[in-house]
């Protein structure tokens, strides 16, 4: 059926049917399944707890670290440590990618950049982010800054190896069909090099989100003021269980809920890898 | 499904090309490997208005050839003329339909299509407008919205003919586009291209190893050489057109079909003495077309 015929269908569904569609959408075997591992782990979570296996006597119950969720949610400074641990990686990685994706197109478009280029990124780039912590912290003016930077090197240079990969990815026959046709240099660049590369760039940033996240939480824990990480800490040093795994959750769930926002903007900018 | 959508009237303005190489040679050299000469001193008409297929062992310099006239690689020495003039940079009066597809993923059928027309700066209204008749003529209309991953095998290969042919140029170059399809398919293309050809009398090069299709579809017969790749032999193809598959049972047929045997026969197993793996392909292929021809294998 085409598409037009079904957006033409869809004014005539009442309330209730579209109700029906959403709860469906949520509800169904493949959610049912998801849920269902989550429950067997809690259980055998409890159960850890409740036969005290030896190493993870500290263990908290289930129980006790949802009740200590609720009461994180129910205040303010739980939700800051989310909005300053969010913002600090989505400064850092935005970074990464307004100035790694340029580059990146640049070092894989042009050889000579590339040759001028690449020596020194391959020096740069084996050094692991939270090996530059030291100096980051040296350098910069503010705690906030230093730890941008480290989450920026931690997407930069994972991007820049997958934009490389991606513009020789584009198979010369379709360069070449291009110039063809009649493209000049700057139709090349918007209309085949940048969508051509769009998939593993698209990669790059999923990649790069994850090592973001990593390099975020071990320099919050180090160095910075609040934050997921920083909250984490603290309640280690306060020796207080449950709401070490509150925070652990909560990285969890900020890092994946990035996952699917990211997953998301990729479909949207490439319907064509859409297979049906 | 593709017999009947061919449009009434030529889409085609009819100022067709003819490619001329000249002493054409080809060498590849690569620091520390052994020097290629893929053409040598080349010299072959692609006559006006004219299907010429070409065929050859594998590494023979078909898609070379091919190449050069689009303007993709420089010889070495010798030049390619189109029309008398030198050719020096692709153009949309030579365009290329190759092994694999080269759509843009990226982009519809209609967008594929229409790219020629917009990166060329046609007006809006005129571009739709010859993209609806191409994209009747090739039947894939109620397909323009799809993206190239949607379609069928044979469906972008249609694709990839409109993308070509919208921009009316003056010689269509074939390398091998119908490879890789399924049997049924196949037929299906060369039938369709056959009544294109006929309909459209455009200039094609088409490169294939298949003989039957080769035949099917020529005016003239060219076969090459392997290494250094030069034209070994034309044969000119008086078969009656239009044609359809029937002729391919005539004794015409048969006795045109024997001769090209032959001819490549010999330059299989000089590919085959010289240790080309490729070779194997077409002495394959040759024997794989029910032919009475002894196949040392």
């Amino acid at each position: 059926m085409s598409e037009s015929v079904m957006a033409a269908q869809r004014p005539a569904k009442s309330a209730s049917t579209r109700m029906k569609i959403i709860l469906e959408k949520f509800f169904n075997f493949k959610t049912l399944r998801g849920f269902s591992t989550v429950v067997v782990f809690c259980v055998l979570w409890q159960l850890v707890v409740y036969y005290e296996v030896p190493y993870l006597l500290n263990l908290p119950r289930p129980l006790d670290v949802a009740n200590n969720a609720g009461a994180s949610a129910a205040a303010p400074d739980y939700w800051i440590n989310w909005g300053l641990s969010l913002m600090r990686i989505f400064i850092g990685f935005i970074a990464a990618q307004v100035i790694g994706i340029p580059l990146g197109l640049a070092m894989g478009i042009s050889r000579t950049f590339k040759q001028f280029t690449f020596s020194i990124f391959e020096i740069l780039r084996p050094i692991p982010p939270i090996a530059w912590i030291p100096v980051a912290i040296l350098f910069w003016p503010t705690r906030e800054l230093s730890i941008y930077f480290l989450v920026f090197i931690g997407a930069f240079y994972i991007q820049i190896l997958n934009v490389i990969q991606g513009v020789s990815n584009i198979s010369v026959n379709v360069k070449w069909a291009a110039y063809s046709l009649g493209a000049k240099p700057k139709d090349i660049f918007w209309r085949i090099l940048l969508p051509g590369s769009l998939p593993s760039i698209v990669t790059g940033m999923t990649v790069g989100m994850g090592v973001a996240w990593n390099v975020l939480i071990a320099a919050e824990m180090i160095a910075a003021q609040g934050g997921l990480g920083r909250s984490t800490w603290e309640s280690y040093t306060n020796h207080n269980i449950p709401y070490i795994v509150v925070g652990m959750a909560s990285i969890g769930l900020a890092g994946s809920l990035c996952s699917v926002l990211l997953r998301w903007l990729g479909k949207r900018a490439m319907p064509w890898t859409k297979k049906f | 499904m593709t017999t009947t959508a061919i449009g009434s009237e030529k889409h085609t303005s009819g100022n067709f090309g003819e490619v001329r190489f000249e002493g054409v040679s080809k060498v590849y050299e690569k620091e520390g490997e052994e020097k290629l000469v893929a053409l040598e001193g080349l010299d072959f008409l692609v006559q006006k208005g004219k299907t010429t297929v070409l065929m050859g062992p594998t590494g023979c310099g078909k898609t070379v050839l091919i190449n050069l006239i689009a303007g993709y690689e420089k010889p070495t020495s010798g030049a390619v003329y189109m029309d008398g003039q030198p050719v020096r940079e692709p153009g949309s009066d030579r365009l290329v339909v190759f092994q694999e597809s080269a759509l843009f993923p990226w982009m519809t059928v209609h967008a594929n299509v229409t790219f020629g027309c917009q990166v060329q700066g046609m007006a809006e209204t005129q571009t739709r407008e010859k993209a609806n008749h191409i994209l009747n003529v090739v039947g894939l209309s109620d397909f323009r919205d799809k993206y190239p991953s949607q379609l069928s095998g044979g469906m972008q290969r249609r694709a990839e003919l409109a993308r070509a042919l919208i921009n009316d140029p003056k010689i269509m170059l074939m390398d091998e586009p119908f490879r890789g399809l399924d049997a049924m398919t196949r037929q299906l293309m060369q039938e369709f291209y056959v009544q294109l050809y006929e309909k459209e009398g455009h200039t094609n090069l088409f490169i294939t190893h298949e003989i039957n299709e080769g035949i099917f579809l020529a005016d003239r017969l060219a076969i090459m050489t392997f290494q250094p790749g030069k034209i070994k032999a034309e044969i000119e193809v008086d078969l009656p057109r239009p044609r359809d598959f029937k002729l391919m049972a005539t004794p015409r047929f048969m006795e045109i079909r024997a001769h090209a045997l032959d001819l490549l026969y010999e330059e299989a197993s000089k590919a085959l003495a010289a240790g080309r793996k490729s070779a194997f392909d077409l002495v394959g292929a040759l024997a794989s077309t029910k032919d009475s021809c002894q196949v040392p294998l």
